[in-house]
């Protein structure tokens, strides 16, 4: 998170991780589209010929609150290529909270797992565990055959701490749930920290709902958060460490 | 770290210190700003956000030059000129600016990301039909020449010029957002080049570091378990070789009461050997420095191996001891020696705890192993839960465990029947040291029931090297 207190502009940097083609550009794609032309810029994609992300995707968001705060998100892509190890570490410095963008195939599940170590070995490196950073799964990738079950999901997102998401990227579905989701929990951890909502009179579940409303989901906060279908949408709040 | 290129990624990504200068080339700046002035006739000036002309696309129209010529000409220009300057407009909404000829200037803002990074200023121009102005005259212009100067003047209505400088802002935006990416990508390769070096160079540090430690360690290992055993075995080695002299009757003879003494000795002495063998082999488990020389085995051999091993004791007691295996199983990546001494050991167990006329089976099927959890549980709903390996069933017929103690027989030193008049023998180490091994192929031990008497321990062993929890 970057304050610029004269400014009085806040930027957040969200990170989607995820093992290679699980969808990650295609959810940033996806949240491109469904947002309102007022507050998203374009999205930079600097990609291989062969349409592989190469550095990383990046898509601004600026939101203006009516007591003058501007709040600008950055959602990054990283490259989910074996090697490119380094570049994912260089993306995923500072952010504030991540998306695990996971392909729901039964034959990737080694692979969304190696990824999961990767982002862990990676975090341990800023001195950072997943127990301190705000973390979403989403299982991409719903409409293919041969996919895990619903039911199989279900049964160990239930064990599991983080809420996890279903998705079907490449229609819009469960993209702009599963950005709502961490956008909640990684403002609501960032408040904890920083006390924002008191610095700047500013109202979470309003921005919230703003939010997801200029993405095209009206109606109260509750109804997208209720989207995830396992772990729970609990915040990291800094005496908890 | 400022100044380096991750430091640098974050400002020109997440904060304000992207500048026009820094995203465009001066000279393609001047060259799209002349294009412009050449298409649509009015003149283009580029500002930075902090006031440097970047790109000057003007020529002096001849009304602008007649003014120059007199004081007070140039001095009213001037006011026009700080005039233009000191207008804020908004993002999207150019400013209109009038001039003291009656010609106009339109200036808007050059913004990126919702940030302002300069100014971009059109004009004079003059409106479709407009006159120019009265005041000319008292400017001590001659007036005789105001009308055709005037009509040089490029004409553009100010719809005109609003989509002018629209169409210029676009054109600007997308330069500006091609000279942004194209420095990220510059300074992300760099970035990136800089982080695999400062791995590598990482990584082979640790590795140096290791590298000697383990020498080290080495030495001091093998210095101590050398000296324990060499300490340990020499006197017991006489105890047992000078008994066992006594016993064969070499020193003379001696009464059955006496034989039956120094066989006592020579049997405990046996007994306490393999105790040191085996407390050498924990304190290698333990402190992680026994290796393993694992490869891909062939798990059926090394069962029926130990089979035959034991085959003549079995005899001996009554016991019948067989091997049932699958076809076609998979290997699993284990060091064969140690799956050996595991097997051995459950089987020796088995056949000690068995009666005459009971058996002792070793089964060898596929099976699936469960994965553990992770140590705080996160991100399990990401892994397989399952993945297949090998089951080894050490199955017999004796007395088989409790309930309450089949955790605790694999803990080291524990004996069911803890009794000093207990039946049958053992150090209490061997399950204990079969537990580890187990652990130490990433494999699981568990103990159960056989119906109607008897105990089965199953040692799973998985097949794939990779292991990912």
């Amino acid at each position: 998170m970057q304050l610029d207190f004269s400014a009085r502009e806040l930027t957040i940097k969200l990170v989607y991780y995820g093992p290679a083609l699980s969808g990650k550009t295609t959810n940033l794609h996806s949240l491109h589209r469904a947002a309102d032309q007022g507050i998203v810029g374009r999205l930079m994609t600097l990609e291989t010929r062969d349409d592989r992300t190469l550095f990383f995707d990046l898509l601004p968001f600026t939101f203006r609150d009516k007591g003058g705060l501007s709040v600008r998100l950055k959602v990054f892509t990283v490259p989910g290529q074996v090697i490119h190890a380094s570049t994912r570490r260089l993306v995923l410095q500072g952010a504030d909270g991540i998306a695990f963008i996971a392909d729901s195939q039964v034959a990737e599940t080694e692979n969304n797992a190696t990824a999961f170590v990767d982002l862990k070995e990676n975090l341990k490196t800023y001195g950072l565990t997943l127990k301190q950073i705000p973390l979403i799964i989403q299982f991409n990738k719903r409409d293919l055959a041969a996919v895990r079950s619903d039911e199989e999901i279900a049964a160990l997102a239930a064990q599991g701490r983080e809420p996890v998401y279903l998705a079907v990227a490449t229609r819009g579905d469960g993209v702009v749930e599963s950005f709502i989701g961490l956008l909640y929990l990684t403002w609501s951890a960032l408040d904890a920290e920083h006390d924002l909502n008191r610095k700047f009179g500013f109202d979470s579940t309003a921005f919230l709902e703003s939010v997801a409303k200029k993405l095209g989901h009206d109606g109260p906060l509750s109804d997208v958060l209720a989207a995830c279908v396992g772990g729970a949408l609990e915040v990291l709040r800094p005496e908890a460490e | 770290m400022p100044g380096s290129p991750t430091a640098l990624l974050d400002e020109l990504t997440l904060g304000r210190a992207v500048e026009l200068e820094s995203l465009v080339d001066r000279g393609a700046l001047r060259e799209m700003a002349e294009s412009a002035h050449q298409l649509f006739g009015a003149s283009l000036r580029i500002f930075s956000q902090a006031g440097g002309l970047l790109a000057d696309a003007s020529s002096q129209p001849r009304l602008y030059a007649l003014l120059d010529q007199g004081q007070a000409g140039r001095t009213a220009l001037s006011a026009v000129v700080s005039g233009v300057k000191s207008v804020e407009p908004e993002p999207e909404h150019p400013a209109e600016v009038g001039c003291v000829t009656g010609a106009r200037y339109l200036v808007a803002s050059i913004s990126y990301d919702s940030h302002a990074l300069g100014r971009l200023i059109l004009g004079p121009y003059r409106e479709p039909g407009a006159a120019p102005s009265g005041s000319l005259r008292e400017l001590g212009l001659d007036m005789a020449q105001v009308p055709g100067a005037w009509a040089e003047l490029p004409e553009l209505s100010d719809q005109e010029a609003h989509r002018v400088v629209r169409h210029l802002s676009a054109v600007l935006d997308l330069i500006l957002f091609s000279g942004h990416k194209a420095l990220l990508t510059s300074n992300m390769h760099l970035a990136s080049v800089q982080e695999s070096y400062r791995e590598l160079a990482d990584k082979n540090a640790k590795l140096q570091h290791a590298f000697d430690r383990l020498k080290e360690l080495d030495r001091l290992k093998s210095n101590f378990l050398g000296t324990v055993s060499h300490e340990l075995r020499t006197p017991l080695t006489s105890i047992i070789g000078y008994s066992e002299m006594l016993r064969e009757g070499i020193a003379g003879e001696i009464s059955a009461e006496q034989k039956e003494f120094v066989q006592t000795i020579h049997a405990k002495g046996e007994q306490l050997l393999e105790l040191i063998k085996g407390l050498l082999d924990l304190s290698k488990l333990e402190s992680g420095t026994m290796s393993l020389r694992k490869s891909e085995i062939d798990v059926v051999p090394v069962v029926q191996d130990v089979a035959q091993t034991l085959a003549p004791a079995a005899r001996k007691k009554g016991v019948e001891i067989r091997v049932v295996s699958e076809t076609g199983l998979p290997t699993v990546w284990a060091d064969a020696e140690r799956v050996r001494q595991v097997l051995l050991n459950l089987s020796e167990n088995a056949l000690k705890f068995t009666p005459t006329e009971g058996s002792v089976t070793l089964t060898v099927r596929a099976s699936m192993i469960e994965r553990r959890a992770d140590e705080d549980g996160r991100g399990l709903v990401l892994f397989s839960t399952k993945r297949p390996a090998i089951e080894i069933r050490v199955v017999d017929t004796g007395i088989g465990v409790p309930d309450g103690e089949k955790e605790k027989v694999f803990d080291a030193f524990y004996q069911v029947d803890g009794s000093a008049t207990r039946e049958h023998e053992g150090t209490g180490l061997g399950l204990s040291i079969v537990r580890r091994l187990v652990d130490a192929h990433d494999g699981t031990v568990r103990v159960e029931d056989n119906t109607p008497t008897g105990a089965v321990f199953v040692v799973t062993i998985p097949c794939r090297r990779t292991t990912i929890a």
